[in-house]
Formats: structure tokens, sequence, C-alpha cells
């Protein structure tokens, strides 16, 4: 067990609550947000709980049905937005995309990631750095080129463009990363392994990745996250409304004058979940292959 | 080569094979296997989609391309001049090297510090642990809706909290006085990035043979001793790889900051890279952005040998241990 197992009780107590509301805190309070009316959020002196609470936002972006706030006459009307309305749809586009591009990064990555740091050639080295440093440009100064790429495949607006784009950011990090795990794998179990008759390819089917399956959990992870979150090419490379992703969509609500603080904090708690969900799986599953030791072998 | 000494012993008591053995084995399924088979994929998607972006931009960056003015000459080096020169770009660049210099290790040393606490035994660190990388899965523009709410300087969370606990007299404009929002973007750029930082970390201390600890504790090293000695070296080349992946997003970032600030108040907030997207879109100036573009990029490197150098590890190296 690592070190820090041995700090003070009262310590790691103080600690890990801090941690907690400073990871979990805010989400929470684009969640409060969302179901507190926002004459409420904005009284002074601030009373954020005298006025009940409201799923009227929810109902809205999912049927399309106007909160009551809008309809009250006389009253400060609350604002909204047809955009909003847009982020379920979204919200399925970007996971389309980014469990593509998760797939591209475990299927591509891994096995470069294992010749980089298991086999020897000429032009590894060269390679590997090619790879890495493939992201030094800018992300703000590919936009023309890329834009410019994916025209001449005929890919604009479609997810695939998307889902390359995300891949060829991705990629240089999972392989790096994966590099890293891979070359701690006792070289024993794969010595043992060629004695035991198995070739490459077995010995990284039935080896390698069944004893990496964390970290390449981990990378999967990353990669996911990476491609729901991007901005930039989403918003340069996407088309029309049907193929939209979440971060464009948010973006544009985030700026958007018209949209109630309400129906803001609720798009952001909807576009939170999936995230949510996949973290509650995959993160679980990291976290106990990483305390049982899969990579130490 | 870099055997650890735990790796080594192990080898030594258990493992009959000489390492002229595992080198010709090493080479006769090396040949079999065909690497660049394995490699290539991934190389070939990075290089297309690398290969000609940079020539278009290096292009770019040596002529005159302006969509208000027709026809595009070479320039030689004068987009460089004239962007280099400007007041602006010196004002982007020493924000982002602030910006980069502050984060990148903060959000290692933040991560360390979490991986350790998350692997400690305490009641309730499964939920711990389930959240902490909530701030990493938000898309930018959500994270700098909720950092504006906390942050903002009328009506934010932070001030409301402050005020009520009686800490503050009043109001603090932490996001339109220049050097306060410095200091909170980095705060919210930081709470976007840790749980990457922890999560890799947490995996590289967990892959430390336990042993490692024992003899360094019989041998009568102190926990900071410990630390340095054993920890460290085992876990370096992550650090390695956290350092130059937090270098480089901090250095090129630009959805995050710029949704809470806009780059303001003034120029306190400009980073690189929305000068070079002020160049190339709003000046329509594609040939200045390309050469601030490219001094990113020259920047960049500079970063990444300065890390490497610091902290040698395998990873570049030629080390299959």
């Amino acid at each position: 067990m690592p070190e820090g197992a041995r700090l003070s009780r009262p310590l790691i107590y103080l600690a890990a609550l801090c941690l907690f509301a400073f990871s979990a805190g805010p989400v929470f309070l684009s969640f409060l947000g969302s179901v507190i009316p926002d004459q409420a959020l904005f009284s002074f002196p601030a009373d954020w709980f005298g006025r009940g609470f409201t799923f009227d936002n929810y109902r809205y972006i999912f049927t399309g049905e106007l909160p009551r706030s809008y309809e009250i006459r006389g009253a400060n009307r609350g604002m909204i937005s047809d955009a909003a309305r847009q982020v379920p749809g979204s919200m399925v586009n970007s996971m389309v995309v980014a469990l593509a591009v998760m797939a591209v990064n475990v299927v591509l990555g891994a096995p470069a990631a294992y010749a980089f740091a298991r086999m020897r050639f000429h032009g590894r080295t060269l390679a590997f750095m090619a790879i890495v440093l493939s992201r030094l440009v800018p992300a703000v100064a590919l936009a023309v080129p890329f834009y410019l790429l994916i025209q001449a495949m005929g890919l604009l607006g479609t997810k695939t463009a998307l889902i390359l784009v995300h891949s060829v950011l991705t990629l240089p990090f999972t392989v790096l990363i994966l590099s890293v795990f891979f070359r701690r794998i006792p070289t024993e179990i794969e010595d043992a392994a060629i004695v035991d008759g198995c070739n490459r390819l077995q010995l990284f089917l039935r080896i390698v990745l069944p004893l990496s399956l964390p970290s390449l959990a981990a990378t999967g992870l990353f990669a996911f996250m990476l491609s729901y979150a991007e901005f930039l090419f989403a918003l340069v490379l996407s088309g029309d409304a049907a193929n939209r992703p979440l971060s464009v969509v948010m973006a544009s609500l985030a700026r958007n004058v018209d949209v109630s603080w309400g129906i803001l904090n609720s798009a952001i708690f909807l576009a939170v979940l999936p995230s949510v969900v996949l973290v509650a799986i995959v993160w679980r599953f990291i976290v106990e292959g990483i305390l049982v030791g899969g990579v130490k072998g | 080569m870099r055997v650890e000494a735990g790796r080594g012993q192990a080898r030594a008591a258990g493992a009959p094979a000489t390492r002229a053995q595992r080198a010709a084995v090493g080479r006769s399924y090396g040949e079999q296997a065909l690497p660049w088979l394995w490699v290539l994929p991934a190389l070939a998607l990075v290089l297309l989609f690398t290969i000609y972006p940079v020539a278009h931009t290096l292009w770019t960056s040596l002529h005159r391309v302006m969509i208000l003015f027709p026809g595009e000459p070479f320039v030689g080096l004068a987009n460089y001049r004239a962007a280099l020169g400007s007041a602006f770009f010196v004002t982007a660049l020493l924000n982002s090297l602030w910006f980069t210099l502050i984060a990148a290790p903060l959000i290692v040393l933040l991560g360390l510090g979490v991986a350790h606490l998350l692997l400690a035994e305490f009641r309730g660190r499964f939920l711990v642990r389930s959240v902490v990388i909530l701030p990493w899965v938000l898309p930018g523009a959500i994270s700098a809706v909720i950092w504006i709410w906390i942050f903002h300087p009328s009506w934010g969370i932070l001030n409301l909290v402050l005020y009520e606990l009686g800490l503050i007299e009043r109001y603090v404009p932490w996001l339109t006085d220049p050097s306060l929002v410095r200091m909170s973007v980095i705060v919210a750029h930081v709470w976007t990035q840790f749980p990457f930082a922890a999560v890799l970390l947490m995996a590289a201390l967990t892959a430390i043979d336990p042993q490692l600890y024992e003899a360094a504790k019989i041998d009568g090293a102190g926990r900071w001793q410990r630390f340095t000695f054993v920890t460290f070296p085992q876990i370096k080349a992550m650090v390695v790889v956290l350092l130059v992946y937090g270098a480089l997003v901090a250095f090129t970032s630009y959805d995050l900051v710029y949704a809470m600030t806009a780059g303001g108040p003034g120029t306190a907030t400009t980073l690189l890279s929305f000068q070079i997207w002020r160049e190339s879109f709003s000046m329509y100036n594609f040939g200045n952005g390309a050469a601030i573009a490219f001094v990113t990029v020259l920047i960049s490197l500079g970063f990444i040998l300065a890390i490497v150098k610091a902290l040698p590890s395998d990873l570049f190296g030629d080390a299959d241990a």
C-alpha cells in the first residue's frame, strides 16, 4: 500500500471533505440553480429556499411546455429560447461521437503503444516523437487546415469528421500514457508466455491487454471526455442542427441572453448526466482494477 | 536500460532466462510480428492530420494571406516581424507563460495529493472517489458558466458566502480586477484538469512494489526520504507525461478562459490562442495568425525539452526493460 494510508485520521477526513466540496460543489450548485426559481435565486437579501422547487425547466426542455414563470402576467418574466430544446438531441450526437473516438483510441492506440514499449525497430523513436509532438500545434491554428482537409474528404458537417479529428487529438496522449503502463508490466510474465509458445499477437491479446484493463479503461475514458467536451472543432466542422454536438449547443446557450438562468442550469445538469453515468460504471472498474494491482502482476 | 531494484531481485530469484536468451527471443518474435504493422494505423491517421496542417500553417506564415487583398505573395519573415512586434503579442505571450507555469505544476501537485488521499482508507472514500472526476467530464463552456456564477462580482456564490460569513465587507471583483481575474481563471482551469492527473497518479502509485517500502523502512528511511527515494523515482515517468500534457493544454488553452472572461478585463487574460484567433478571424490576417502559431509551437517544444531534461526518465529513451 502506498504511503497515503499513513496520514492521521482527522487530517484525512478534513482533506476528504474539502476534496468532496471542491469537486462536487460546483455541479451541485448548477442542480440547485435548475430547480430553484430565478426570482428566489436573485433575491436580495438572499432567500433561496423560500419559494419551493420547480421542475418546469426540465419539462420545457423535453416537451416544449413553457415554464409557469413565463406565463405569469406582469411579473418579471422568465426568458426562454428554443435553443434549449436542442440539448437532448445534441447529447446523443456527442455520445455517439465520443464512444467512437474511445473505440478508435483503444483499437489503434493500444497496439501502437505496445510496439513502442516493447519492440525494437528502425525509426521507433522517430515515429514515437512524430505521434507525440503532433499535438504541439495550437488547436486554434489548425482550424483552417483541418476544415480544408475535411472538406476535401467530403465529410463536412458529418459525425465522421468529428470522430476523425477528435481521434487525432487524443491518440498521441493515449499512445504516450499506455506505453508508460505497458512498460511497467514485468517482463517475466511476457517471457514466460513466449516460452510457452505464444506469439506476439497472442501475448498481446491474452496477457498484456487483460493485465492492462484498468489503464485501458482510464485512457478510453480520457478519449471519451476530451471528445465529449471539445468545442473548437465541433463548432467549425459540425453542420446543421441535426448533427450538432453538445458543446456547441451549450456554448450558444451560455451566450444567449434570452435563456433564463434556470433553463441554462437545467441544460447543464442534463449535459453532465451521461458523463456521470459513464463515470459511475467505468470509474469503479478502473479504481477497483488499479487497487487490486492489475498492473503489478 | 533501467531496471528497478525490486524487479531485478524478482528476476534473479525466479526467472532463469539470461539476458542473451531474452534478447534472442526478442529478436525472433520481434521480426515475425512486423512492428510497423502495430504502429502504422495510429501513425498514419495522426500524420495525415499533422503534415498537411503544419505545412499549410508554415506556408501561410510566409505569405501575405488576407481575405481583403487579392493574391497571396511570398513575404518572407514579414508576418513574424509584424506579429511578434505588436504589443498585443507580448502581452498574450506573458499571460500564457504565466498561466502555464502556475497551472501545470499545480495540477500535478494537487493530483498527487488527491491520489494519495484517495488511496488512504477512510469511511465514505468510495463516494469521494466517485465525485472526484466530475470536474473533468464537463465541457469547457459548462465549467465556465458554473465558475462565472461562483466568481461573479455582483451575484456570485463566493461573494455571497464570504459576505454572509462576515469575512469581507464588500463584494470582491473576482472577474473584473486584472490581478484577481488571473487567479480566478487558474482556479477554474486547475479544477477541470486535476482529476485526470489524480487518476493516472493513483495508477502509478499502486503499481509500486510494496517490498521497496519495506526495504526502505528497514534501512531507516523517514517518510520524506521514502517519498524522494522510493515513490518519486517510480512515478517519475507519469509525472513527466502529466507535466508535458498539462503544459501543452495550458499553453494552448482557449475555451474555458475565453468563455469566462473573453480575454479581459482589458488584456489581463488574453492568452496566445486568442491572439492567434484574433489575428486570423477578426483581422482576417491569416499570415500573422500562422506566424504566432509557429512561435507557439517552438515555445511548446521548449517546455517539453525543459521538462524531459529536468526529470530524466525512460519515457522517450530506448529502455525496453
